[in-house]
């Protein structure tokens, strides 16, 4: 049994049973079919339809004065979270670092995305940090900056895939990812980055194009019906603001790592991984790496062949797509497409991390009372504790089918609707869509397999 | 419906409005809704007969809608119940497990009891219970408390786990009831 990531976790779920699978795969064959002859006819989702929330209350919540406090209080949290990662317990489980990394900001800004929109980007520190910076350099300068460089498109979303994928292999390669030195150090050095690609490029545009987290939260942000417009913030479809994403170089590999990340953080819990990977990990062993340098290029082995299985699956779906005609490329129609593999990476994301957010979510309570593990209690809460009957494995299942399921029915949808806007030809989008459709169906089924097969 | 405000960056040309009809004829829809039917019994067939054990744990639910399947063990016969709760024993040779680590499998709501000896001081902790427990040649240690969180969890030697090796003991493995 090897186990080198998520030192934090101490629980793990039970694998979903196999009526349950059974069932749950069914479902998605029967909404799939029943969804090719009761969607609809014309395009719904491509209009830009937005409003302002009612009131005055849309223009409150993205005034000034509420900006500059979140700013103040996302750049106050990386201040303590490097300051406990650094000087705090080098115990992964006692120090606020980890959880607050892995869990609260990584997992738990995920739904909070996806129900209220875009919330990281005000909570942005590295934004907070280089507007100050920029509001100030330009005073001093007087107005004389020099204008950023133009942002190249063939970078695209390639520096935030990179990032992820970063942290993708923090979290599950690294054997002392999950030490809060480590994790600070990290973060000093994605700082640094991040604001020598914000002077180069400007503030947001690196945020909107570049910066790691800002992408992938933006991502999920998309399916939720709040957006903010010049300061204002308004409603929107659910799911529409998908459909406008600008899917440019580097997009599919971004959708295909986040997707494959998850995929082998399950897979590496199940027999197929466990079965070989000590056998990967002693072949590197015999070529002279220490046992935990082997073991390491193991999982990063398996990591990248689960982010490349995931892309070349999309690819091969557009490769079929493209073979019932239309005259796009190749890469014109896995750009049209790709923003459909937006509700299904949170579908992933959703049933595989639900209940490490809800119970090592629960850490926080006592993690912010005592951040450096020295035994302090600023907030009287340091006492708490994971309460690991708040749900059980029955509801667990259901919640995680349920997710994945409605991630598939997301993706059909955006893929359907973007097929009506793109094909001239009735028959030929109608058959396009055959090839998206096995495509989402193949990633469900996988999700489900997952999910079938942790820790079994 | 008709107009489009914003025609989108995909949009190619004039669009047909009669897109899907046109696609997709009335019969071929029809075909479709009564293939979803037929899969949705052939589930509801192949599901049936070989569920787990927990046969009253499944439901029929109608096709394409999420209903859930509640639990439902009313229908279940309690077996007599054995005097006390059954005690696992865990032997640990050098801070190594005697046969390897298992998954010790019980139900929610069961009192779990289990027993581990070793020849050598250990200190033996039960992750997400939270219990921990030292052991020493002669004095084992003793886990008896009442599951009451579903999931797996892990067993682990702390001897092992600060000298580097696999800290793994043996899993509880907690059953919904």
């Amino acid at each position: 049994m090897i186990q080198i990531a998520h030192g934090l976790v101490s629980r793990a779920d039970l694998p979903i049973p196999e009526w349950l699978f059974g069932w749950a795969a069914a479902m998605v064959l029967v909404v799939s079919f029943v969804a090719l002859a009761v969607l609809w006819p014309e395009p719904r989702l491509e209009r830009e339809r937005w409003r302002p929330l009612p009131g005055a209350l849309g223009r409150v919540l993205a005034s000034r004065p509420i900006e500059i406090l979140c700013g103040a209080i996302g750049v106050l949290l990386l201040g303590v979270v490097v300051y406990a990662g650094l000087r705090g317990t080098q115990s992964s489980t006692a120090n606020l670092a980890p959880t607050f990394i892995y869990v609260a900001f990584w997992l738990g800004l995920v739904p909070l995305s996806v129900v209220f929109g875009d919330v990281f980007k005000a909570f942005n520190p590295w934004r907070a940090i280089g507007r100050s910076v920029g509001w100030v350099a330009s005073k001093a300068a007087r107005g004389d900056l020099p204008a950023p460089l133009s942002y190249p498109e063939r970078l695209g979303h390639w520096p935030a895939t990179a990032g992820v994928f970063a942290f993708a292999v923090m979290e599950l390669v690294v054997s002392n990812g999950d030490k809060p030195e480590n994790l600070a150090v990290a973060a000093l050095v994605y700082s640094a980055l991040t604001f020598i690609a914000m002077a180069l490029y400007g503030v947001e545009t690196w945020i909107a194009r570049g910066e790691a987290f800002s992408v992938y939260f933006n991502l999920f942000s998309r399916i939720s019906p709040f957006e903010t417009r010049d300061r204002v913030v308004g409603l929107r479809q659910p799911l529409s603001g998908l459909a406008q994403l600008k899917a440019g170089a580097g997009t599919v590999a971004l959708l295909a790592v986040m997707i494959g990340s998850v995929t082998f953080d399950g897979a590496s819990e199940a027999p197929i991984w466990t079965g070989i990977a000590p056998d990967i990990a002693s072949f590197f062993g015999d070529l002279g790496l220490s046992p935990q340098r082997a073991l390491e290029l193991t999982f990063l082995l398996g990591l990248t062949a689960a982010i490349l299985l995931v892309y070349g699956f999309y690819r091969l779906g557009v490769v079929g797509a493209r073979s019932v005609g239309g005259g796009f490329t190749a890469e014109r129609l896995a750009r049209a497409f790709v923003h459909s593999l937006g509700p299904i990476a949170l579908a992933y994301v959703a049933a595989h991390y639900f209940t490490l957010l809800l119970f090592q979510g629960q850490a926080m309570g006592y993690l912010i009372s005592d951040p450096l593990g020295d035994g302090s209690d600023l907030f009287g809460t340091a006492d708490s504790q994971i309460d690991y009957s708040l749900i059980g494995s029955d509801a667990t299942w259901y919640w995680q089918v349920g997710f994945v399921v409605a991630g598939h029915v997301a993706a059909l949808t955006l893929a359907h609707d973007r097929a009506l806007a793109l094909y001239d030809s009735a028959k030929l989008g109608v058959r396009s869509q055959y090839w998206m459709l096995a495509v989402m169906v193949g990633f469900t089924s996988l999700a489900l397999w997952l999910l079938s097969q942790a820790n079994a | 419906m008709g107009t489009r405000a914003n025609p989108s960056p995909w949009q190619t040309g004039s669009l047909q409005l009669t897109y899907f009809r046109a696609a997709m004829s009335r019969t071929q829809r029809i075909a479709l809704v009564i293939a979803a039917l037929a899969v949705a019994v052939l589930a509801f067939v192949i599901a049936q007969p070989g569920d787990d054990d927990d046969g009253a744990d499944q439901e029929a639910t109608a096709p394409a809608t999420q209903t859930q399947a509640e639990t439902n063990t009313d229908g279940a016969t309690e077996e007599a119940e054995p005097p006390g709760p059954p005690v696992t024993r865990i032997r640990m040779d050098n801070g190594s497990v005697v046969g390897g680590a298992k998954d010790i499998e019980v139900t929610r709501g069961d009192t779990v009891r289990i027993v581990v000896s070793s020849n050598a001081p250990d200190d033996i902790h039960l992750h997400g219970y939270d219990i921990e427990r030292e052991v020493a040649p002669g004095q084992p240690a003793s886990f008896r408390f009442k599951a009451n969180a579903e999931g797996a969890f892990e067993i682990e030697s702390h001897v092992a786990e600060d000298a580097g090796r696999d800290p793994l003991v043996a899993r509880l493995v907690v059953q919904p009831s």
